[in-house]
Formats: structure tokens, C-alpha cells, sequence
């Protein structure tokens, strides 16, 4: 059974405040109840790609310029940075 | 005027000079504004589609070369790019978001001279199952406005059922294609994963998700099939589909045809009506020489859990990049702790995504990654081989596209896994790559329902082979609005 700290944690981990969003806990833990359902597919002996490309077919990796006027869709690009919040 | 016309009535027309792209635009145009404030198909519209109308009129006009859509006009799902127009995925997060490039399938439809008459309502990225989920508001099923026209593309199959334009492209992750094709009884293809280009597709489960065309019938289906398909430097998954024309042989029947009925989708959980009409169906293929037989595929009752696992965790690491600094702007940093920032930002995302954000971070961590995540990536392949299994058998599979008619709006909103489960009949073939077309079939007290057909990989010629051989056997009415 999963706990709801661990819900908590989880939405912690990915930036999701739940804050006033209890609501959301239940639902989560109600859906991974249902997700339960695996533990009963035998499937212990299947196996499973992760790499379904080989690296050969990758293209070349070389610098191909964008279009400039890209970056300054950025609201926060400042002529030479984007400016971003504080990390410490 | 009749904007009922199919792609190829409208080509005939255009090529005949029997009607001007440009007045085939402007009455689109006018049946848009009509009937939009009662179903909301779109989220925004092509400003310039008149415009753009003249110019291909003034080249047929002067016999130069003109792409093979002749300026046909076609809605498109809002979550794939389309240079210079707002792609908002339905999201407050991109309300804003004008694309700054055109996704491949844009670029193939442009170079054959379609017109993108506008940009379509759909599930907040594409999460969901009835278009309920947009920030911009529901969209209305044209056959009964009080009910859900299916999603997530449910604005691109309200535009193609309610005559807003000839054809549409969707994204089906589990079945966003074919859902809302069954819902509004319209034709709605999910292709093999690879034979159309996701470059410009906005992320959300990049092993699963492929964009399909939709359309009144499942000829313009393979029209559009044909222009969007095929390799893509862009595109590492994509395959080369040869020398492949969809929309011949069409017509060769389903004689001699060995198609399987899938049992786990015919029986419990399965509205009475769907599963009548899909008895209905398997008998005309049977009188039309098809061999229909039961086919247990024993994995599909985990493959709403294997599904949802695998679409959370891609969309978990797929949404991470909304952080309000490369996408999304609303407030300054000025003030704030990095996480904070973020945490505050992603408030911007509806109940669908934040419950997805929530579960894709759960199921792969630490911990839990061995029960759900590397758990269902084993089924999955389980259910591939089901499938390959049962492709030595047969030609073509066969299930009702929902297990239920559509529902009210409001019905089902705030019980995310009676969602969820809905989706069982068409998320098989997402998880195994395999092609699938929802067809409509059957009218039931004023709603649709419709057929689905799977075909083994890149069989995509037989399976709209399939469907159009039962659609030849329907007599449908036309959307009442």
C-alpha cells in the first residue's frame, strides 16, 4: 500500500505543489491501487528494449544554427542571458 | 453550397471549375462562425485562409503547378507546430505560444497546397478522453451538444463531423484519434508508430504517440494518409513506407479475409447497444466472405495499468520542461527560490496534467520502479507478442473503438480512472506500434457508434481496405447542426 507521504514526496520531487490539493492525493492513490493490477501479469521472464535505435543511425552531431530571432521569444532573455531565479 | 463534399468530390469540383477554392473557404469560413458558439471546435483560426484561397485560385487560373490538396481546407489538433500560428497544447501554460517552426506533417500538407483552416480543441496535451480538460473550455459532440465529442482531439473530430472542414489531423497516444472519431462518426486513423513523423509534434509519450488523419470517409482517410507519411530526417523513429499508394485498391473486399474478434473487448464492461452493433458488423463482413472467429488476447486486462504507467513516466520527464522560463511566461523570477519558481508556474497546468506529473514522477522512482515502470515496460512486451501471435492467425482484428456511446459532459470529469478504463479497447494498439481505424457504423437514440479494425505493422492498405468495405455497408445520417 502506497502512502500518502510518498504521493507527497513524489509531486514534491517533480515541482507540484499540493498545497490546498488534497483532492489530487486521493485520486493518485486511488489510480496506483488500480495499477495493483501488474502485480498479477506474469510477465517476469519478458524482456524489453530501453535503445530501440542503434547509435549508428544517429545523424551526424554537428552545429546547425537556429533561427536567432528564436531566443528572444524568451520573455526573460535579456540581449545576452536568460534570467532565471535564484538556485542557492 | 454543399460543404459535406468529400476530399475527392471537392478535388473533382476545384479541377472541374465548377467551384473556386475560394469560395469553398469563404462558406467554411461563415459555417464556422455559425456554428461554433455551439460545439467550439477550434481554438483559433487562420486569418489569412481567404488570402491564401486567392493565391492557389490565381494559380490554377494560370495552369501553374498546384499541390494535390488544391487549397482543401483542413483543421489541425492544437498541440502540433504550425509556424507563425499559436499552438497552445490547450494549455494555459502555452496560451501564448506562437510555434516558430512547422511540423512535418504541416510542412507535407503545405507543399501539397492544403489550406490549415484553423487549430483545434483537444485535452490539455493531449491527456484525456472527452476534450474536457482544455483551459479554453469543452468541446460539444455535434450529434447532441449536451455530450462529450470523445478526445483527446475531440475539436478535430467536432471540425470533420460538423463540416468545418474536409479532413483533420489528431495525435493518438491511447486512442485520441479513434475515441473521438467513434464519438462524432467520423473515420480516424492511429498509423503503425514510425510511418508518420512526430517532428513537431508537442511531447507527451514519444513511444506511443503518432499523429493521425481523420476524415468523413475512410478514402480521404488514405488521401491524407498518403501526404503525411514516410521518413523524416527529423525523425529518428520514422520508417520508409516504399511505394505505397493508400487510396488504390480500396475496393478489394474483405473475401477470404480471416479476422479476429477480440473476446476481452466484446464482453463485460461493453454497452449493450456497442456491442449489438458490433455483432451487426462481424456478420455483413462474414455475408461480405470475411472468416470472423473469437481471439483471446490475455494481456489487454493490464493494459489500462500498463498504459497509464508508461504515459505518465514519459509525460513526467516530457512536461518537466515547463518551467516558466523557456515556456509559459506569466511572472518575473525577481523574488523567488528556483523551486519555488517552478512549483508556483506549474500551477498554470489543469487537474489531468498535474495528476500525470504527479504519477509520472511516482511510478519510475525510486523504490517503485521495479512494480510499476519496469513492470509494465515487461507486459508491454507481453502484449506485443500476443499480438504478433495472433497476426499468424489473422489478417485484421475487430472491437468496438469504446466500450460505451458517449457520455454527458460533466458525466465522468471528476473520476480520472472511470476514464482511464474507457480507454481499454484502443491502447493496445499504441503500446505494440500496431496500425488501427475507428470507422462510424451505427446511430443509437441520435448517437454515434463506431468499428475498430487492427492490422499488423505497417499493413495499413489492408486495414483501410477493411474499413472501407464496411463502410460501404452503412447508411448513416448527416450531423444535425
Amino acid at each position: 500500500m502506497v502512502k500518502r507521504e510518498e504521493i507527497v514526496h513524489a509531486a514534491n520531487l517533480i515541482k507540484i505543489d499540493l498545497k490546498d490539493h488534497e483532492k489530487y492525493i486521493e485520486q493518485v492513490e486511488k489510480i496506483l491501487n488500480y495499477f495493483d493490477i501488474l502485480d498479477n501479469a506474469s510477465a517476469e521472464s519478458e524482456s524489453f528494449v530501453t535503445q530501440e535505435m542503434s547509435l549508428d543511425k544517429l545523424r551526424d552531431d554537428k552545429y546547425v544554427p537556429f533561427d536567432e530571432k528564436l531566443i528572444t521569444q524568451l520573455k526573460n532573455y535579456k540581449g545576452t542571458f536568460v534570467k532565471a531565479p535564484k538556485m542557492i | 453550397m454543399n460543404l459535406g463534399i468529400t476530399a475527392t468530390q471537392y478535388l473533382e469540383q476545384i479541377k472541374n471549375g465548377s467551384l473556386t477554392v475560394e469560395e469553398f473557404i469563404s462558406k467554411t469560413m461563415e459555417r464556422i462562425n455559425k456554428v461554433e458558439p455551439s460545439i467550439h471546435a477550434y481554438i483559433s483560426l487562420n486569418n489569412d485562409a481567404i488570402s491564401q484561397a486567392k493565391q492557389i485560385d490565381k494559380k490554377l487560373k494560370a495552369k501553374e503547378n498546384v499541390g494535390s490538396c488544391l487549397g482543401m481546407p483542413i483543421s489541425i489538433k492544437d498541440n502540433i507546430c504550425t509556424k507563425g500560428m499559436k499552438t497552445t497544447c490547450a494549455s494555459k501554460m502555452l496560451e501564448n505560444f506562437v510555434a516558430p517552426y512547422d511540423a512535418t506533417v504541416i510542412s507535407n500538407l503545405k507543399s501539397q497546397d492544403a489550406i490549415i483552416i484553423g487549430k483545434t480543441n483537444l485535452d490539455e496535451f493531449a491527456m484525456g478522453i472527452s476534450t474536457e480538460f482544455s483551459y479554453f473550455g469543452p468541446s460539444r459532440n455535434p450529434w447532441n451538444t449536451d455530450y462529450v465529442p470523445g478526445g483527446s482531439s475531440g475539436g478535430s473530430a467536432v471540425s470533420v463531423s460538423a463540416l468545418e472542414c474536409i479532413a483533420s489531423l489528431g495525435s493518438d497516444t491511447g486512442g485520441s484519434v479513434r475515441n473521438p472519431a467513434s464519438f462524432c462518426s467520423v473515420v480516424g486513423l492511429k498509423p503503425t508508430y514510425g510511418l508518420v513523423s512526430r517532428y513537431g509534434l508537442i511531447s507527451y509519450a514519444n513511444s506511443i504517440e503518432q499523429v493521425g488523419p481523420m476524415a468523413r470517409t475512410v478514402e480521404d482517410t488514405a488521401f491524407i494518409l498518403n501526404i503525411i507519411s514516410g521518413i523524416d530526417q527529423h525523425d529518428n523513429t520514422t520508417i520508409d513506407k516504399g511505394k505505397v499508394d493508400y487510396t488504390k485498391e480500396l475496393d478489394v473486399g474483405v473475401e477470404g479475409k480471416r479476422i479476429g474478434i477480440i473476446s476481452e473487448m466484446i464482453g463485460e464492461g461493453v454497452d449493450k447497444q456497442v456491442a449489438a452493433a458490433t455483432s451487426k458488423a462481424i456478420s455483413k463482413l462474414q455475408t461480405l466472405g470475411a472468416e470472423c472467429n473469437e481471439v483471446s488476447l490475455d494481456s489487454v486486462k493490464f493494459s489500462v495499468a500498463t498504459y497509464y504507467t508508461i504515459a505518465a513516466t514519459e509525460a513526467g520527464s516530457n512536461l518537466a520542461r515547463y518551467d516558466n522560463i523557456r515556456y509559459g511566461f506569466d511572472f518575473d523570477v525577481e523574488g523567488y527560490e528556483f523551486n519555488a519558481y517552478i512549483s508556483k508556474a506549474r500551477k498554470n497546468f489543469g487537474p489531468e496534467v498535474t495528476r500525470r506529473m504527479i504519477l509520472g514522477s511516482f511510478v519510475p522512482s525510486a523504490g517503485y520502479v521495479g512494480k510499476y515502470f519496469l513492470k509494465a515496460l515487461k507486459v508491454r512486451s507481453k502484449i506485443k507478442s500476443e499480438i504478433e501471435q495472433a497476426f499468424k492467425k489473422f489478417d485484421l482484428l475487430i472491437a468496438p473503438t469504446s466500450p460505451v456511446l458517449p457520455f454527458k459532459i460533466g458525466e465522468k470529469v471528476d473520476d480520472p480512472l472511470s476514464l482511464y478504463l474507457l480507454d481499454i479497447n484502443t491502447i493496445v494498439a499504441n503500446l505494440s506500434g500496431i496500425p488501427a481505424i475507428s470507422i462510424p457504423y451505427e446511430m443509437t437514440n441520435g448517437l454515434p457508434i463506431g468499428i475498430q479494425f487492427f492490422a499488423n505493422s505497417m499493413q495499413e492498405k489492408t486495414l483501410l481496405q477493411a474499413a472501407y468495405a464496411l463502410e460501404k455497408t452503412t447508411n448513416l445520417p448527416g450531423v444535425p447542426i
